[in-house]
């Protein structure tokens, strides 16, 4: 079954007055259960793309499909349909600062409104398997950039979302960290099913996902 | 209030010092607590001062006098059938017959002009002066009188010491003009009642020494009326409705100056109006001072955003933490205005003038009223300046805030 899929997709910016064509007719279909890399050159789109896909950015023109439904930023649930389909996975993690790493877990879920007690038990169970439990307390700039980014990863599943999209979320972290996060990321799609679309500029990472595109000339191939 | 809403708030009060000592967000604070503490202590100051004006000028003498249209004395038998007629008024405290004149006292060296104020005290009971008089006695007999304390003190006179007060009567030409009518009286007491006109001129005497020295064997310049407390504030009502009811020979004249404690209101206001305007512009402080916020955390609005959160609950968790702070701005502005005014009232290097502001002492009153007043107009006003910035989050695109960290 086709868990998010881009049709067409269209993109140009205007950077001191020069047009860059960043997306030209891209189309991507993404299974669910599907482990998912896009590569490509620094500035080729990637990230454009993924942020189309997550309905953060809206392309020019096209079509995206989560789970059969048509849905854009315009889209009048698009707020609850990034909180509880989509998860996020920044290369900057993007935890919040006065938060420790409980309370940063479980955010998505206390937005869309979820009883405190379950909320934060799932928040228990996430960083648990995140095998962050002993560091529930602290807050984000105690943290390694490996926690750290196991954290945001946490903060991305908490909503049980159909797919997460992850952009370049090895790319801040020394090659053991990013080991550690890509067997995490393996790990959660082959024993929860969980899906996976994954952006990053190491071709070698690449490999190791089920299918990979790489994005040139603004289509993927 | 959205659990997410809440986890900040709560995060925020937990420990707010992170937040507190935010370089904006200290100036916001003082310009809250500061302008608030000022429009607090005016209210305050004013409130005291219309109240205790109020009070002298409605306790110390009487409300209404009755006189003659013509200005002539009331004879007896008018005051006899007038009392009467007042007797049986319930709103009426007291009625008491008065003779006054205009005298000129002197202690030898200086002289003053004052207002001669005397009472039957053989038939009637006291006037109401009789609460005010702090040194001495209260108690009148012939030959001595009550003088207010600052024309003792500017005539350097003190119990015991004799009075000299001159009458120019028209009945004693001699050739060389008008001759006075001159007497000693002794001061047996003092009165201090606050209103500083009465404490500078009037002296209070008896019927027989003001008939002496006015040369008239009967009659009474008019008759003086109190009006019980609850009735007080309507001086001018009852001055109008015993005019339709007297003797066309007689008017009733209100003696309490109702304009001024009506201007003296006024004045608080327009104060208050003056003073609101600092809060107003502390209003423009909040909306700095969370416009530099939502700059300083751009990043957070961004995740925000991109973990679905809808614009009301970004704006709500930014907003509830700066409403929260300025409302405790403001009940410590309200304290700050509390503690200002109780030292102004109490300090002795500045001193009311009395000939200035009728009263001579500064007063302090802490309305329930008035601090409501000031915490929900400034709170409305926190609330506003609150929102004015906060829309700018909603035209913030998350792609743009991830972008440009």
């Amino acid at each position: 079954m086709l868990c998010l899929a881009g049709y067409s997709l269209y993109k140009t910016y205007t950077d001191i007055g020069q047009e860059i064509r960043v997306l030209q007719g891209t189309n991507l279909e993404v299974e669910c259960g599907d482990f998912v890399c896009i590569t490509g050159k620094s500035g080729c789109g990637k990230s454009t793309l993924l942020h189309i896909l997550g309905l953060l950015d809206e392309p020019d023109s096209g079509k995206i499909l989560i789970k059969g439904q048509e849905v854009s930023t315009h889209h009048p649930q698009a707020n609850q349909i990034r909180n509880q389909q989509i998860g996020f996975v920044f290369q900057f993690h993007y935890l919040i600062d006065d938060l420790n790493a409980r309370e940063n877990v479980v955010l998505p879920r206390l937005i869309a409104g979820t009883n405190k007690s379950i909320a934060y038990q799932k928040a228990d169970e996430l960083l648990n398997l995140m095998e962050l439990s002993d560091r529930a307390l602290h807050y984000p700039n105690q943290l390694s950039g490996g926690e750290q980014q196991r954290l945001a990863l946490a903060r991305a599943l908490i909503n049980n979302p159909h797919i997460v999209l992850a952009d370049e979320p090895t790319g801040n972290l020394d090659p053991q960290h990013s080991a550690e996060i890509w067997n995490l990321f393996q790990n959660l799609n082959r024993e929860l099913g969980q899906t996976f679309v994954i952006v990053t500029h190491d071709p070698e990472l690449a490999k190791l996902a089920h299918k990979s595109y790489e994005l040139k000339d603004g289509k993927l191939f | 209030m959205n659990p997410a809403e809440k986890l900040f708030l709560e995060r925020y009060i937990q420990s707010p010092k992170r937040h507190l000592w935010r370089f904006s967000f200290l100036f916001m604070v003082l310009g809250i607590v500061i302008s608030v503490g000022i429009l607090s202590t005016a209210l305050n100051l004013f409130e005291g001062y219309e109240r205790a004006l109020k009070s002298v000028l409605l306790d110390s003498f009487a409300h209404i006098r009755i006189e003659n249209i013509n200005g002539e004395l009331l004879p007896d038998t008018l005051i006899s059938l007038t009392l009467q007629k007042l007797n049986s008024k319930p709103e009426i405290d007291s009625a008491i017959p008065l003779l006054t004149t205009n005298l000129m006292a002197s202690n030898g060296e200086k002289a003053r002009g004052t207002v001669f104020n005397a009472y039957d005290t053989t038939s009637v009971h006291m006037g109401n002066y009789a609460k005010y008089v702090k040194e001495g006695t209260a108690q009148l007999v012939q030959g001595n009188i009550i003088v207010g304390h600052y024309l003792a003190k500017e005539l350097g006179l003190s119990l015991g010491d004799t009075l000299n007060v001159f009458y120019p009567r028209l009945d004693f030409i001699t050739p060389l003009g008008m001759h006075p009518v001159e007497t000693p009286l002794i001061i047996t007491g003092i009165y201090h009642s606050g209103f500083y006109e009465y404490d500078r001129t009037l002296i209070i005497g008896t019927l027989q020494d003001a008939r002496m020295l006015s040369g008239a064997n009967d009659g009474f310049s008019c008759i003086e009326i109190r009006l019980k407390n609850k009735f007080a504030d309507d001086i001018n009502l009852y001055a109008e409705k015993y005019n339709k009811m007297l003797n066309n020979d007689l008017v009733a004249l209100p003696t309490t100056n109702t304009t001024l404690l009506r201007l003296v209101k006024m004045q608080k206001w327009l104060i208050f109006i003056v003073f609101f305007f600092l809060v107003l512009i502390s209003g423009i402080n909040i909306i700095s001072g969370i416009s530099t916020q939502i700059y300083d955390k751009k990043n957070e609005i961004a995740v925000l955003k991109a973990l679905g959160a809808p614009k009301s609950t970004i704006r709500n968790i930014l907003g509830y933490q700066v409403i929260l702070l300025c409302l405790i701005s403001i009940i410590l502005g309200l304290i700050l205005g509390f503690i200002a005014s109780w030292v102004i009232v109490h300090q002795n290097i500045y001193q009311l003038k009395g000939d200035v502001y009728f009263i001579d002492k500064l007063a302090l009153y802490v309305a329930p009223f008035n601090q409501i007043l000031i915490f929900i107009l400034a709170s409305t006003l926190v609330i506003l300046c609150v929102q004015i910035p906060l829309r700018r989050i909603d035209k913030m695109q998350v792609i743009d805030l991830l972008r440009n960290p």
